[in-house]
């Protein structure tokens, strides 16, 4: 039975089982490579506050498809915001680029719409929008509020800054003629300018409506007037008068402008009434100053060139202008008052446009070198009230454009009843500044002189001798008479010279024709005269 | 003390019908079965399954044993984070014996079963029969370290109301289901007559 006989080897043969924790381990190494490979990157979003955040259970979401789990949420390290380490899956990895988009989903109940029944149940969510950049990042800030309008979505994208905060809200419509074209994205009060800035979305193909020359009103409530005509009542749809909004349009009178660009900045009015009394965009700011009294000048005064309204006085600059003379050191010596003017180009038939605004830059540079002037003049008589004039002067003192009080500055002149007055008073203080005084003093003197002459003048006068002149004047005369008398003509003298004066004059007759006939002949005086013969008539050859 | 044993004798007991035959037959005479001495690479099979038992009881603690979905949201939870949960709750016994014998009791098998495995490769001759009842309690504990999957599954099929609650088993209750499954095929594959067999060679040595 020795062939029968079991070989009992006690191999130290490796068994076969040893697959079972190689295939495990196998597997768990295929697990952990997978999990490794298709393991989405850890994300971090700054919130303001973790509402709606609730670590391993938040969820974030795109399209309603999840896309990564809130591992932890915790404080920033300035304590002033949360930090949500987020994982996200791999397939999300191209979503997550620099202008990514975060927010947190939650039930909103506002007046216009409600949105986010779904998460009363589920719970908040963060809701991705991809941005569209191709930089990928890691760390997000997420939105306060959900945008307005996707990323990508065709329209453009407007700013709008507003000087009081209005009833426009976030959310608001933009209106067309009162129809419905986009909405306010975002509204920020910034307190460094004291304006409000709001953002808004026109869809497409309303943006082809908004153009360089659109203005925006603050379409919102119910504006009521009462005037001589009745009550008047003006209202946008009854959507705007419980959710304001903002119309846009053209204002009468002004032609179409340029297409515009995304993010380009426009004004908010408060009315359209606003529009139409200050109908132009843009403009400048010019400083003058007048030494002379500016009584009668407020603000909002026209400003004229030639008698064309070309701006308005913003305001009269007292309070900067006695900051800046003690700055300078000048204060009580009596500095003129800046006085601060806003003049538009399109009130002189120019286009309203930045380049019209150029040009009227350049052309009061010029200008000024050129005997350009502002000055004051008496717009009404009555009320006493002033406007700025703009004119060009001549004989003035060649100046160019300053600066005063970080305006371009427009060198100023005294016209009008200021400088009739002024010339008033520089005669009156010449004739004052005569030395009358002396000139009196002179003259009494010269008076008393005058007056002690006359007293000797009395006393030669009240002399005897004086006295009797006149009798001795007469008796002068009687004898001049007397004389006269011998040559009257009845007088013997008279008739003999009446006599000789008759003879005199024959003697004067011959005299003449002795004359005549010497200066015919001078010899004749000592030759005898021959005839002269009668000239003969020749015919001329 | 000196005992007579079948393998002394040259005699194998058959594994299937227990019928001693000697032990140089191949095959069972009664049942026809394979024949032999002990278990074939008894200490290589244990210790094969007890690492895979290991490398499996990894996942089973890392992984969600059990997902509750609770009106969409889904929570999942480990077991140790469960038996957390529980303490927190104040069902203090509950988690006690899911502590025990989901945590305790596979460990326990584990690292008694390594013990064996090693003691008998060091052919180490220390306290046989308290190695003997070590491996008694093993193999009959092992049966009852199935709690936890058992407990899950009754979830599962109980808890299922639609959107509003439900609950999934985890990755880690299939891990846990083989951490189990392994250990036992472990302590069956393992020999315990090599305990003894030590003991019989230095009988006959002295």
């Amino acid at each position: 039975m020795a062939a029968e006989q079991a070989n009992i080897s006690q191999g130290r043969s490796i068994s076969g089982i040893w697959i079972i924790p190689l295939l495990a381990l196998a597997l768990g190494a295929y697990m952990v490579v997978h999990t490794w490979m298709t393991e989405g990157p850890e994300i971090e979003i700054a919130f303001k506050n973790a509402s709606g955040l609730e670590q391993g259970k938040t969820k974030v979401k795109y399209r309603n498809v999840e896309m990564g789990l809130v591992e932890s949420v915790r404080l920033n390290d300035d304590l002033d915001g949360v930090i949500a380490t987020i994982k996200m899956e791999h397939q999300a990895i191209p979503l997550l680029v620099k202008d990514t988009q975060f927010w947190v989903v939650t039930a909103r109940v506002g007046l216009g719409n409600i949105s986010g029944l779904d998460t009363l149940l589920s719970g908040a969510y963060i809701q991705i929008e991809p941005g569209e950049r191709d930089v990928g990042e890691r760390h997000f800030v997420a939105l306060e509020r959900p945008p307005q309008t996707p990323a990508g979505a065709p329209g453009l994208r407007l700013k709008l800054t507003s000087e009081n905060t209005s009833s426009v809200g976030v959310g608001d419509g933009v209106l067309y003629n009162g129809f419905r074209v986009g909405r306010i994205e975002s509204m920020v009060f910034d307190p460094n300018d004291r304006l409000a800035h709001y953002e808004l979305f026109i869809d497409a193909p309303y943006h082809t409506l908004v153009d360089s020359q659109s203005r925006f009103w603050d379409a919102s409530g119910i504006s009521l007037s009462a005037g001589a005509d009745g009550i008047k009542l003006d209202t946008g749809s009854v959507d705007t008068i419980l959710l304001g909004g903002v119309s846009f349009g053209l204002p009468p009178g002004i032609s179409k402008g340029e297409p515009v660009a995304s993010d380009t900045e426009f004004k908010l009015y408060d009315s359209y009434d606003d529009i139409l009394k200050n109908p132009y965009r843009y403009g400048l700011y010019y400083t003058t100053s007048f030494s002379q009294s500016i009584k009668g000048l407020q603000s909002g005064a026209p400003v004229e060139y030639r008698g064309l309204p070309i701006g308005r006085v913003e305001r009269v600059m007292l309070k900067e202008g006695l900051q800046n003379s003690i700055k300078t050191g000048t204060e009580g010596s009596g500095t003129a008052i800046p006085v601060l003017i806003y003049l538009e180009p399109g009130r002189i038939g120019l286009p309203d446009q930045p380049q019209s605004v150029e040009y009227l830059k350049k052309s009061i540079e010029k200008g000024v070198t050129l005997g350009m002037r502002a000055s004051l003049e008496t717009g009404n008589l009555l009320s006493g009230s002033k406007l700025i004039s703009i004119n060009y002067f001549k004989d003035v003192e060649p100046a160019s454009v300053g600066e005063l009080l970080d305006y371009t500055f427009i060198p100023s002149i005294e016209t009008g009843l200021g400088q009739i007055e002024q010339k008033l008073n520089a005669v009156l203080d010449k004739i004052n500044k005569l030395p009358l005084e002396d000139t009196l003093g002179e003259a009494n003197t010269a008076i008393a002189s005058l007056n002690a002459t006359l007293a000797s003048l009395n006393l030669v006068l009240e002399s005897e001798s004086t006295q009797e002149l006149p009798e001795q004047l007469d008796k002068t005369l009687q004898d001049l008479q007397g004389t006269l008398k011998g040559f009257s003509p009845d007088s013997e003298v008279y008739q003999s010279i009446q006599s000789s004066l008759l003879r005199l004059n024959r003697t004067l007759g011959n005299m003449e024709s002795l004359t005549r006939t010497l200066s015919g002949q001078p010899n004749a005086a000592i030759l005898p005269s021959d005839p002269v013969p009668d000239p003969i008539p020749e015919v001329s050859k | 003390m000196t005992q007579v044993t079948a393998a002394s004798k040259d005699l194998a007991a058959c594994h299937v019908c227990c019928k001693l035959a000697s032990s140089e037959l191949h095959h069972c005479p009664r049942c026809g079965a394979a024949m032999h001495l002990r278990k074939r690479d008894s200490i290589q099979r244990t210790l094969a399954l007890l690492v895979t038992a290991c490398l499996l009881y990894i996942p089973a603690n890392l992984y969600p044993i059990m997902i509750t979905d609770q009106l969409g949201q889904s929570e999942g939870s480990t077991i140790l984070g469960g038996v957390i949960l529980l303490i927190h709750h104040g069902a203090v016994p509950v988690a006690l014996v899911i502590f025990l014998f989901s945590v305790m009791v596979p460990i326990g098998k584990l690292l008694s079963m390594f013990y064996l495995v090693w003691t008998v490769k060091r052919h180490s001759r220390v306290t046989p029969r308290q190695r003997t009842v070590m491996y008694q309690i093993t193999e009959f504990v092992g049966k009852w370290s199935m709690v936890d999957v058992f407990v899950v599954a009754i979830l599962v099929a109980l808890v299922h109301l639609g959107g509003i609650l439900g609950i999934r088993p985890g990755i880690a209750a299939l891990s846990f289901a083989g951490v189990v499954i392994v250990t036992m095929i472990a302590a069956e594959s393992f020999d315990p007559r090599l305990i003894w067999d030590e003991m019989e060679e230095q009988d006959r040595g002295s």
